[in-house]
């Protein structure tokens, strides 16, 4: 019997802007996937790639990590290195036998909760497309 | 110690009980070990609900709280407050969000009650690894520094000093009153500009609670928000340099304007009777308003935004100052005719669009006109230019004023690099926030204010001084201790391996480098706790206090399973 | 110098943003704030718009903190529904006699969830919307609105109308509506008061030259601002009335800036940020922008001027402008700057109104006893130097309730009057 593939889906929420945006899809009773757990940190920029990295050797099949817009950002610049850091990331994904399009970031404003929907809409999509992550770290071990 | 984590589930009424089958949520946590109790309450965040939480951290015994309910934003505060009034650190706290994140996004009631149970689970093997937090205080100086002794540091001295909060002001030049003393009006009901300088000027005179430094620069300030360490020295060749200590930095460095030597089509400094405003205004305060041979002009000539192009920015004020020296001409000169060659009338105060309807008229005449060009023909000024149907035409004047674009005084970058502050593209100081926060910087305790932060008015320019006085007054209260954020980042002595790679990411400035030990050391007082540099630093040596990656660790433990 | 039995509590009239942030500063010095605002929500005009000028920043982001700190704050009584009828005494004693109207909700026991909208039988057009959609008769004015509580309208509540309808008192499991609420009668003592109370746009309606009120799809700014708004009645889909996006649009500066008398300050640069929505939204619309003279002072405002012309904004100085309906489309029939009559067809026209004191401005003030200057703005004592201090000494004045201006400066000037007061008491 072939079990229905269940999505588990990491998100690092920045508290000012787009975990507000994720509270606010809610409050509107918008439809959200509930494979995605989130992760509320005070800034994207605190996303360290090491978060990254462990949540996929975990068995993450997704991780979406999302900030404020550029300009935005509560601590100034925050967001920007969070951009940068995640050019970077991409391709260390793939070094790790994962395909890169199992990593988004995405920027959500505290008023966008339909946008905050949409996204993880369409991001639990894609990741159900993909299969599960062909990385998941030997738990017999 | 043992631990013991209680386990609240908030109802919410029929938001969450509805929505999520909270008993099956109650019997996935029972079995785990160190949770001493999992009950479940109609509303947490009620009176009643906070005095059962106070009632069982007690009764209980709790040394950590979980309590899943709504979103942190709504009742975190809420929550931590109970800890404390049940002498439980409230950093020993988390709250799952299973209400926004949960329960309301989803009507099929299993997929919630799953997600819940991952949600309440992820929260108490986070909770495991918070550490107890305590509150900061710190000593704090009340007393300010003011940089830039005209119109905006002076009304800042003055909204500042009080017995118990010294001021030192400190000006270059040798008297105080900035650019406003070469002013003879104000525009805006032509009042006597020297009447509003001299009476502050006389105010601050007479204020023993402010010490007024004169032909005196910063040479040195150091420090942070409550702390700073202030060195100032004598710019006439005189000795001596005063240190002392202040808890805020008030910089208001004024103006001065754009050369047009540098715009050589508009023939300053190679015709003569081609003015600067400046010049003209000292001329106007002077008492006459002659010609090089000393004969009155008959016709002026007004060239706004001079150098605007070569800025990139409307300077806010000529306009309306052009239509001041209207005035001062028609005023003081019979049959003078008043000639504004403008390109966009910028005249955005309520009483604006009235002075320039009344000044307008049959002496002075406002051409749109581009392409303005200076040159001399038959030994007469002649303004060549382009009307709005881009016909060329010319003018004859006697004289001719020029309206530069408003600059940062000339020593700003000195100042910025004395204290640490940035300047932006145009070189005026940058505030923290373009729209909520233009009075702050980024560094904490020093404020920027009146030309320094852009240009302005004298009416804008004084509020300004009086909103930074607003923030002074209001954070740094004489013999209150400074409460800085408490969930700061640290750097791991024997960790850090003295890349510096921390310190080139905070936008806040708030770690510095110990040469004697080679490491990286954060100012708790400075940090506000975002933890770029902990995402930074190559060896792992910052982390962020109740954001630790074993933290977040256990949240993404139950976030994959 | 004062201080004998001086009151050091506060008075703010308004929750905008001037008033939220006076509120917060005078808080951190640990002052007691009373802060009035006649309707039922905080964030004034600002949080109708999705995004502010130069850095187009989320305008949510930028007050929603603010809003949630003003809520939680101990030293901050905020009184929604509120209006301020009288005022007696001078500075550092004032008597203030408020009306608290119900709100027929228990701030307590209402946690927000909605539920109660649903069954309610009455819909009508909702204000903060501009009309644009609907509401019930026990509503918040939008998603996202703080405090996060309903209110009852009992001009068109049924049941206040004396028909027997407890729809909603029946959907509410937490026991939070209330009709036996009654209006309160408060009286309070302040030793200074600031007026916050912000602006309206000039009724576009008054001037038959642009077709407001008269054809589809011609939109004064609030409007507009309504329509790209994520939390808006089309969910930011900017579209014209027929469901369509539009393929050009015209943007009109100076609408009733004659009749004013003064430039209104912030216009062209919103009218800038419209060009940026507009693109944002629907990349090929072709967008003209109507406009006398471009007032855009300010340090970065040139730079975002010129980044919109990239975009290929038709600038069009123009005069005599008429807006006719020209079979399917609007025609904007003008005089351009050769003086030569002109037109552009669109589909849609957004009208950028004169900004006006509140239409109970003249009421406040002389409750208030201060003056009102010729336009209706409240009056600053000192043009030249203080332009926060009122005709009365204690009473304060900013944002656009003194005349109209941009954010920063609003804020700037809620600031200085803190700093006033607080210097007040040295």
């Amino acid at each position: 019997m072939a079990e229905k593939f269940e999505p588990r889906i990491v998100g690092f929420l920045c508290n000012w802007c787009s975990y507000a945006g994720a509270d606010l899809a809610g409050t509107s009773k918008l439809k959200v996937p509930a494979s995605l757990i989130p992760i509320r940190v005070m800034c994207s920029s605190r996303v360290d790639p090491v978060l990254i990295e462990t949540a996929f050797l975990e068995g993450a099949d997704g991780v979406l990590v999302a900030g404020c817009h550029p300009g935005d950002c509560h601590y100034d610049e925050g967001n920007y290195y969070t951009r940068r850091r995640f050019a970077v990331l991409k391709k260390v994904i793939e070094g790790l036998g994962l395909e890169s399009d199992r990593l988004r970031l995405s920027w959500v404003s505290a008023s966008e909760g339909q946008r905050f929907a949409d996204v993880v809409n369409e991001f639990n999509d894609k990741i159900k497309k993909m299969g599960p992550s062909p990385v998941k770290k030997n738990k017999s071990l | 110690m043992e631990r013991k984590i209680g386990v609240y589930i908030c109802e919410c009424g029929p938001n969450i009980a509805e929505k999520i089958d909270i008993d099956k949520v109650i019997d996935a946590l029972l079995p785990i070990e160190d949770v001493t109790v999992v009950e479940k309450f109609k509303l947490l965040c009620s009176a009643e609900g906070k005095k059962y939480l106070e009632e069982q951290i007690k009764k209980q015994d709790l040394t950590h709280l979980v309590i899943a309910a709504c979103s942190p934003t709504e009742h975190e505060k809420t929550f931590m407050e109970v800890c404390e009034n049940s002498d439980l650190n409230p950093y020993l706290f988390q709250l799952a969000n299973i209400r926004e994140q949960c329960a309301w996004i989803t009507e099929d009631k299993d997929e919630a009650t799953k997600k819940a149970i991952r949600l309440v689970k992820a929260a108490i093997g986070r909770v495991r690894y918070h550490s107890s937090l305590e509150k900061k205080e710190i000593e704090s100086n009340p007393d300010v520094l003011v940089i830039g002794g005209g119109i905006a540091g002076i009304e800042a001295s003055l909204q500042l000093a009080s017995s118990d909060r010294k001021v030192y002001l400190v000006e270059k030049n040798s008297s105080l009153g900035g650019l406003v003393t070469n002013f003879e009006k104000t525009f805006l009901g032509m009042k006597s500009a020297s009447d509003v300088i001299n009476r502050k000027i006389n105010d601050i005179n007479t204020n023993e609670n402010i010490k007024i430094f004169t032909n005196s620069e910063v040479e040195e300030a150091i420090g942070f928000f409550g702390n700073f360490e202030v060195k100032i020295k004598r710019t006439d060749n005189e000795n001596g340099s005063v240190e002392f200590d202040v808890g805020a930095i008030v910089l208001a460095t004024g103006s001065t304007l754009f050369n047009p030597d540098k715009t050589p089509r508009y023939g300053y400094g190679k015709l003569d009777n081609v003015l600067t405003s400046l010049e003209f205004e000292k001329m106007n305060l002077s008492g006459k308003i002659t010609l090089k041979n000393g004969k009155a002009p008959k016709s002026v000539a007004i060239i706004h935004c001079v150098g605007r192009d070569e800025k990139g920015y409307c300077s806010e004020i000529c306009c309306m100052y052009s239509l001041k020296f209207a005035r001062y001409l028609v005023d003081k000169i019979p049959n003078i005719k008043v000639t504004n060659f403008y390109s966009d009338l910028c005249i955005p105060g309520k009483t604006y669009q009235k002075f320039y309807d009344e000044t307008k008229g049959n002496n002075v005449e406002f051409i749109r006109s581009f392409d303005v060009e200076i040159i001399k023909k038959d030994n007469q000024l002649n303004i060549r230019y382009k009307d709005e149907n881009k016909v060329k035409k010319s003018l004859f004047a006697d004289m001719v004023v020029l309206s530069p674009a408003i600059e940062p005084a000339i020593d700003a970058s000195k100042v910025a690099e004395i204290t640490g502050i940035s300047q932006g593209e145009e070189g005026f100081f940058a505030e923290e926030h373009e729209k909520i926060n233009p009075i702050s910087t980024s560094t904490e305790g020093i404020y920027i204010v009146g030309c320094a932060q852009g240009p302005k008015n004298i009416s804008d320019s004084v509020v300004q001084s009086q909103a930074a006085a607003g923030k002074i007054l209001s954070s740094l209260v004489p013999g209150r201790k400074i409460e800085p954020e408490v969930k700061t980042s640290q750097i791991s002595e024997s960790f850090c391996i003295g890349c510096k790679t921390c310190i080139s990411v905070c936008s806040y400035g708030a770690i510095t480098f110990d040469e004697a030990k080679k490491i990286s050391v954060v100012n708790e007082v400075i940090c506000r706790g975002c933890g770029n540099c902990v995402a930074a630093c190559p060896s792992g040596a910052a982390s962020l206090k109740h954001s630790k990656f074993n933290q977040i660790y256990q949240e993404i433990l139950e976030a994959v399973k | 110098m004062k201080g004998k039995n001086q009151n050091t509590d506060v008075l703010v009239i308004g929750a905008g943003i001037a008033g939220i942030e006076a509120s917060l500063m005078l808080s951190k010095a640990d002052r007691k704030v009373h802060l009035v605002e006649k309707t039922s929500y905080t964030g004034g005009n600002t949080i109708k718009f999705e995004e502010v000028f130069s850095n187009m920043e989320c305008s949510t982001c930028m007050v929603a903190p603010r809003q949630q700190e003003l809520l939680q704050d101990k030293n901050i009584n905020l009184l929604t529904l509120t209006d301020v009828k009288e005022i007696k005494g001078s500075s550092g004693d004032f008597t203030v006699k408020i009306i608290k109207k119900a709100r027929y909700v228990d701030m307590n026991n209402c946690i927000g969830c909605n539920a109660c909208f649903e069954p309610c039988p009455v819909s009508l057009k909702n204000e903060f919307e501009e009309g644009l959609s609907d509401r019930k008769a026990i509503y918040v004015p939008c998603a996202g609105a703080l405090p996060n509580v309903p209110m009852i309208d009992t001009d068109n509540c049924l049941r206040f109308k004396d028909k027997k309808c407890t729809a909603c008192q029946e959907a509410c499991m937490f026991e939070a509506i209330d009709y036996d609420q009654k209006d309160e009668k408060i009286e309070l003592n302040v030793g200074a008061i600031l007026v916050a109370t912000g602006y309206n746009l000039f009724d576009s309606k008054k001037l038959n030259n642009y077709c407001y009120g008269k054809i589809d799809d011609v939109y004064t700014s609030m409007e507009f601002e309504r329509l790209y708004a994520s939390n808006g009645p089309t969910e930011g889909n900017i579209v014209l009335k027929n469901g369509k996006a539009p393929k050009s649009v015209a943007i009109i500066h100076c609408v009733g800036r004659d009749e004013k008398g003064y430039c209104s300050s912030v216009c062209c640069m919103y009218s800038l940020k419209f060009n940026h929505y507009l693109k944002s939204k629907i990349p090929e619309v072709k967008i003209s922008e109507f406009y006398t003279d471009l007032c855009i002072p300010g340090k970065s405002h040139q730079k975002f001027y010129e980044k919109m012309k990239e975009t290929k904004v038709n600038m069009i100085r123009a005069s005599d402008i008429k807006v006719v309906k020209k079979d399917k489309d609007i025609a904007v029939e003008y005089r351009n700057e050769a003086g030569k009559k002109s037109m552009n067809s669109v589909d849609m026209v957004i009208l950028a109104p004169a900004v006006e004191p509140k239409d109970d401005a003249s009421k406040l003030a002389k409750a208030l006893g201060i003056n009102l200057d010729e336009y209706g703005f409240f009056k600053e004592e000192n043009t030249d130097v203080s332009s926060v201090i009122s005709s009365k000494t204690g009473i304060f004045i900013a944002g656009c309730a003194q005349g109209a201006k941009n954010i920063q400066d609003s804020v700037s000037q809620a600031s200085a009057v803190v700093g006033k007061i607080l210097s007040m008491s040295n």
